[in-house]
């Protein structure tokens, strides 16, 4: 099972986020937008490469990411499902 | 031509938005404005900062007789520079452009890239209405949604550095051999072109420009030496690129102030001439950083800085990271009497530069060391 704080790892070292702890960043705060991390579209891009590379798991389209990315913990209940669906 | 709107899986007709918030309503707004000659002023408005000084000008100036669009950038000083182009100018450019694809035909252009600045409207816009073909665009794209689309024979991808480089991360196993992609906004480097090119067997084409200058040079693939376009004539001035040429703009806005252009058009770009229209780019001297293509001035964000109280220097480096996507990252380096902490910077940032994430490191406790006349050369 994926955690939270094993994503926020791999968020932090992928996104070279070097001013950042992990415990900065909540489990319910948005990832982009104004309020929140405010990540942007090109770290949109970013973390799917992540989610490939890291985790084996694939997000295809923008229209699913919006919901999957808003989050760490939908991000992560999202890496779970996809994981245990392609077993 | 028509503008196809692959959100909403749709063609648009070309037509007039008054408040265009979307990318198609932007390119639509953009080429609608272009095809009935009314003057408009293009610029990214999810920058606060931006907005905030362009409202500051006195409108009666902006609209110049003679000019099709009047562009904002960043300028090095941190105050946005104004830049007017002419119908004629993009024309031109088109035509210099269409010609390097030496007769390959295209039926549509899928782009990538927004449309408030010279990029989008001009190559992403205006180039596909002169060849009469289709543009094919969406909000955001992932790269796996790219590379889809490129696989369509016929493809003329107008795109940046960043998706070419993701392309390269994902290592699709597919081909675009009948497809060209267009990069520009910032240099692809040399082994992302080279493992694009030998992956995908497809082309990349680097263009070489600025929104004062237009379309200068290009490289293709792994080439190393970049060519002219037809019409530019390029020298050099202490190794830095000067360039004549009928792309390049009459009139700025500098500092609040309407100036006419003198060719040659001294850039920043430091360059190694090797013939009158082959030169090899060595660099860039001025302080402007770009992240994910778009103009982040150094100097703007030092002055912001140095207005926190405790706070006495602040120098900025830009450090590159080739394999990153956001290949330029900010090194802080902050003398005073207080810690700059990151949440501080990163509200600063957000307040002048919007949407746009960059990235930094903070490195407090530092001495600033300046020349003898003041200017910022170091730190210690």
């Amino acid at each position: 099972m994926v955690t939270t704080n094993d994503l926020k790892e791999k968020i932090i070292d992928g996104l070279g986020l070097e001013d950042i702890e992990i415990d900065e960043i909540e489990d319910n705060m948005a990832l982009f937008g104004d309020d929140g991390l405010g990540l942007d579209s090109v770290d949109a891009i970013e973390l799917t490469l992540i989610l490939e590379k890291e985790f084996g798991v694939k997000v295809t389209n923008m229209e699913e990411s919006s919901s999957i990315f808003a989050t760490p913990n939908t991000l992560v209940a999202y890496i779970n499902e996809y994981k245990e669906a392609n077993k | 031509m028509k503008i196809y709107d692959m959100d909403k899986k749709e063609y648009v007709e070309i037509q007039k938005f008054q408040n265009p918030s979307t990318k198609v309503e932007q390119l639509s707004d953009a080429l609608y404005c272009f095809k009935n000659d009314i003057f408009d002023v293009i610029y990214d408005k999810s920058q606060p900062s931006l907005v905030k000084y362009i409202n500051s000008l006195d409108q009666g100036m902006l609209k110049q007789d003679g000019f099709q669009f009047l562009y904002f950038t960043s300028g090095t000083t941190g105050t946005p520079t104004g830049v007017y182009k002419t119908k004629q100018n993009s024309l031109k450019q088109s035509q210099a452009l269409i010609k390097t694809f030496n007769g390959k035909k295209f039926n549509r252009v899928v782009t990538t890239v927004p449309f408030v600045h010279i990029y989008g409207v001009d190559i992403g816009g205006v180039v596909p209405m002169d060849l009469d073909i289709d543009v094919w665009t969406k909000e955001n794209f992932l790269p796996q949604e790219l590379a889809v689309e490129a696989q369509v024979e016929g493809t003329l991808v107008v795109t940046t550095p960043v998706f070419i480089k993701a392309l390269n991360r994902i290592k699709k196993d597919v081909k675009f051999t009948n497809t060209l992609f267009l990069t520009s906004t910032a240099p692809l480097p040399l082994q992302d072109a080279k493992e694009f090119h030998e992956h995908y067997d497809a082309s990349v084409m680097q263009l070489f420009a600025s929104t004062e200058t237009g379309l200068m040079a290009y490289k293709t693939d792994d080439e190393e030496i970049l060519k002219t376009y037809d019409g530019i004539s390029i020298g050099e001035d202490s190794g830095m690129l000067n360039i004549s040429s009928p792309l390049v703009t009459q009139k700025t806005i500098n500092e609040g102030v309407l100036k006419d252009v003198v060719q040659p058009f001294q850039t920043e770009d430091i360059v190694e001439i090797l013939n009158e229209k082959k030169f090899k780019l060595l660099g860039r001297s001025s302080n402007l950083a770009k992240i994910a293509g778009k103009r982040v001035s150094t100097q703007q964000i030092e002055n912001l800085v140095e207005s926190i109280d405790g706070i006495e220097a602040v120098l900025i480096k830009i450090r590159k990271d080739d394999r990153a996507l956001k290949d330029e990252i900010l090194d802080v380096y902050v003398q005073g009497d207080i810690e700059l902490k990151a949440k501080e910077l990163r509200e600063i940032l957000k307040e002048n530069f919007g949407s746009i994430h960059i990235p930094f490191k903070i490195h407090n406790h530092k001495q600033i060391l300046r020349s003898s006349v003041g200017k910022k050369i170091g730190f210690e």
